[in-house]
């Protein structure tokens, strides 16, 4: 297949890809989207250099400088033991980051997979999945995260676990929606008819078809997913101290409000900050590649 | 008065902005019509003929349409300088427009009596006379039985999907009616539905414009319409003028070579330019007998059980050895479910199919038989994955046809291109990069590739302009001769099937109502359907129109009010 595609060299797909590039270039809040998505990335990965307290990411006590408004040497201001907020924050990134590639790579292909599934075979198969799919679905959230980490202990691991549970039926409706139109086309039945099997119809025909969709979805859940972690931390249900979390964060720091305001509010805004950014990213990219979710 | 201008249309050029730079699309339009007139606007797709139309009604894409200099007159009047009220005062009054297409043109969650009263409302808003619900109600039936629809309370009552095709067409017809507008703009009538229906509509047109002192304005691809409809003509090219004349003229003595190119194009009925085509061989092929198909709905238990639809009933036929065998029909008269069956993708209700002296269920059972008959469908947007490139699209008969092994398939792909005549670098394009016509090459050659005996090709041409379909044609024949192919052809264009078959099927509600080689259905059709069905045909000579089977108002009634259409 690869050498049929080499006969000759056909430039014109590229001018199409460097004119999605245009547009997405083109919508302003997109490209602060994917700055944003990528400022956290980077402060995750780099956070031991950047952060101008490393040691205070762990079980660090300095009761003299407990309590500091934000100033020039704690931009953030530092929390009841005296750690400097602004440097948990960049570890508390880390800690969002796995989160969101520990859910949604689980999640994803587990969703895409079983949507693939129930939308291209009908019958027993649809409705099986689907009907899991839904029953799943009606179940509240919060309650079936606390059901989870509670009979498990609550950690980060166990939380990934909970919220993966929950998450892959989202993708696995949408992948079944768009699936179920595009396997009505006459190419579907034309592949099957030169001899394909259907493996290569769901994943060389149908799931190419399916990528527009699942990429802007997957980027928009990014940010939800921060912000499930960070209920459940809230809770008390996820990540446990001294690990720098940010909703673990916020909850302690709600303990001193209003009078330490930034030890809850500085937190809650890199959590704002970095939902925005994956939000803004995921409609510039909705708008890129013109499709529904 | 009868010879004055009502629409003078003069060196209008029109561009689309886009990326920051404007294509011209409309070069120096000049374009006359008279009161009383028929005038026909004639091209194929991209030629500009609808944007034209779309500058006289004012409904431009905003912003991107812009006006780059011309001047559009309508009684007088300078159109383009018009404030957006004053433009929006002639809309729907003096100047209407019928849209081509009858199902989107209406939201299907109002019933026919709501869009109609909306648009007598807002009209008579706009022009400041308050009217009341019942006068207008008065006016809406009035109409609706202008445009012969008898029982106007019913109609208003029902949805968009709950009448048929040819209704829904009178009933826009009767929308643009509703204000008794000087000029009739119709944008494609009668396309979109099938040949019978069409043309009681267009003879619908005829007679309003005789009856109620109308002006047409007709934009079409479709020559053979013009023909009926039409007094003057303007043929259209590339956003350009190329010709224009009384229809007589045009017709009988073309000067452009574009529309002599376009009338060459139009597969002719009768006469000497029709093509014949000769059977390779006499040996059975494929063999039906009493064919049927029964659709059972599955039974919900909320629900009454539905009556089964019987699709197809007691349908035999012979095909031979490169045969090119065609099924006409209208829409929903079986021929794709006969296809269907023959292919081995739906089971028969009863009845025997044979292929090479062996029974389908016989083949259904062997992997290989599935390469021995292939397809051509309608609709090329759709049978191209978008995200495959041609090489790709291949690559999949390919891995599985028997003569090519792994080192050979960039080779076969070159091959199976310049079959279907197309250069070798399509390869690595992708469908979106592809003209109508090239996307119907390579399913033609995605076809080919596991080389097979039988293709069945169902309405390929359909959607292409006219030159395109010609050339695709001529494709299809020479492969024939090439490869020693058997065709089963589905379409509902009879005139395409006189020059393409040698045998010719014709269905009717699921029977086939007639049969035989393509001469004798057309010379001497024995069956009332099918005199019926090929006197509605339009054509564009005199001597084939005459040379048409006569058909009394009362058979034609008789038939019309059988069909499934009205």
């Amino acid at each position: 297949m690869s050498s049929a595609t080499d006969l000759t060299q056909d430039f014109e797909e590229l001018s199409n890809l460097g004119r999605a590039w245009r547009r997405f270039l083109r919508n302003p809040a997109a490209v602060i989207g994917a700055l944003i998505v990528i400022s956290v990335v980077v402060a995750a990965v780099l956070a031991p250099l950047l952060a101008p307290h490393p040691g205070h990411a762990g079980s660090f006590v300095d009761f003299r400088n407990r309590h500091i408004a934000p100033s020039f040497a704690h931009v953030m201001g530092t929390d009841n033991v005296g750690r400097d907020i602004f440097s948990r924050v960049l570890f508390g990134y880390r800690v969002s980051l796995l989160l969101v590639v520990g859910v949604l790579g689980v999640a994803v292909p587990l969703g895409v997979l079983f949507g693939l599934l129930a939308g291209y075979f009908a019958g027993v198969v649809e409705t099986a999945f689907m009907g899991f799919t839904n029953v799943m679905l009606a179940m509240p959230p919060l309650v079936m995260a606390l059901a989870i980490t509670a009979v498990l202990s609550p950690d980060l691991v166990n939380s990934m676990i909970a919220i993966t549970c929950l998450w892959w039926t989202w993708h696995c409706r949408l992948v079944y929606r768009v699936t179920k139109s595009v396997a009505a086309e006459d190419f579907v039945e034309a592949a099957r008819l030169a001899g394909a099997s259907h493996f290569h119809v769901l994943f060389r025909e149908l799931l190419p078809n399916c990528t527009a969709a699942i990429s802007v979805k997957t980027t928009l859940d990014a940010g939800f997913v921060i912000l499930f972690g960070a209920s459940l931390s809230f809770l008390g249900l996820g990540v446990q101290p001294p690990t720098p979390d940010l909703g673990t964060m916020v909850a302690s720091g709600a303990q001193f409000l209003p009078e330490m305001w930034w030890e809850a509010v500085m937190p809650g805004l890199a959590i704002l900050y970095a939902i925005l950014g994956f939000n803004l990213l995921g409609d510039g990219l909705r708008d890129m590649m013109d499709v529904e979710i | 008065m009868r010879g004055d201008p009502i629409l003078e249309i003069q060196g209008l050029d029109l561009g689309f902005a886009a990326y920051g730079q404007v294509t011209q699309v409309l070069h120096g339009i000049d374009l006359r019509v008279e009161i009383g007139q028929r005038v026909a606007v004639i091209g194929e797709s991209g030629s500009g003929k609808t944007v034209t139309m779309k500058a006289v009604i004012g409904t431009l894409p905003h912003p991107a349409g812009r006006v780059l200099g011309g001047s559009i007159r309508f009684q007088g009047r300078e159109l383009l300088t018009l404030t957006r009220s004053e433009r929006d005062r002639l809309k729907g009054t003096d100047i209407s427009i019928v849209h081509q297409d009858p199902l989107t043109s209406f939201n299907p969650v109002f019933t026919i009596g709501q869009h109609l009263d909306d648009v007598l409302r807002y009209a008579d808003r706009r022009l400041g006379a308050a009217t009341d619900r019942a006068g207008r109600q008065r006016r809406v039936e009035t109409t609706l039985r202008q445009v012969q629809l008898n029982e106007p309370e019913r109609i208003l009552r029902s949805f968009p999907f709950q009448l048929s095709g040819g209704m829904r067409q009178r009933v826009l017809i009767a929308m643009a009616l509703l204000h008794r507008p000087q000029l009739l703009i119709a944008d494609e009538p009668g396309t979109a539905l099938d040949v019978t229906t069409q043309d009681e509509i267009l003879r619908l047109l005829n007679q309003l414009v005789s009856e109620e002192h109308l002006t047409l304005l007709m934009v079409t691809h479709n020559l053979a319409v013009v023909r009926q409809t039409a007094d003057y003509v303007y043929v259209m090219q590339a956003g350009r003028i190329v010709e224009h004349g009384p229809t007589r003229a045009i017709f009988e003595a073309p000067r452009a070579p574009y529309t002599q190119q376009l009338l060459a194009a139009i597969p002719p009925l009768y006469g000497t330019r029709v093509q014949r085509r000769e059977a390779l061989t006499t040996d059975a092929f494929i063999t039906a007998s009493d064919l049927a198909k029964r659709f059972v709905s599955p039974r919900h238990w909320l629900e009454p059980a539905r009556p089964p639809v019987t699709a197809v009933r007691g349908a035999t036929l012979s095909v031979c050895r490169g045969d090119i065998f065609g099924i006409a029909g209208e829409s929903g008269s079986g021929k794709t479910t006969i296809a269907r069956m023959i292919m081995g993708l739906l089971p028969p209700t009863s009845g025997r199919i044979e292929i090479d002296g062996r029974s389908i269920e016989d083949l259904r059972a062997d992997p290989a038989f599935r390469h021995r008959i292939q397809i051509v469908y309608q609709n090329p947007a759709s049978s191209l994955n978008p995200r495959r490139t041609v090489a790709e699209t291949l690559a999949v008969p390919l891995a599985f046809a028997r003569s090519a092994r792994r080192g050979e398939r960039a080779d076969r792909t070159r091959a199976l291109l310049a079959q279907v005549e197309l250069p070798a670098h399509f390869a690595s394009r992708y469908p979106h990069q592809l003209s109508g016509g090239q996307k119907q090459r390579v399913a033609i050659a995605r076809a080919l590739a596991v080389e097979p005996e039988i293709l069945v090709l169902d309405e390929p041409t359909s959607s292409l302009d006219v030159s395109v379909q010609k050339t695709i044609i001529d494709l299809l024949l020479a492969l024939r001769t090439q490869l020693g192919l058997t065709y089963l052809f589905i379409s509902h264009d009879l005139s395409l099937m006189r020059n393409f078959c040698n045998r010719i099927a014709v269905m009717f509600r699921g029977e086939i109502c007639e049969q035989g080689t393509t001469d004798e259905v057309f010379l001497h059709p024995q069956n009332a359907y099918t005199r019926a069905l090929i006197a509605s045909i339009p054509v564009i000579s005199d001597e084939e129109e005459r040379a048409k089977p006569s058909v009394t108002l009362e058979e034609r009634r008789a038939v019309l009010a059988s069909t499934v259409q009205l």
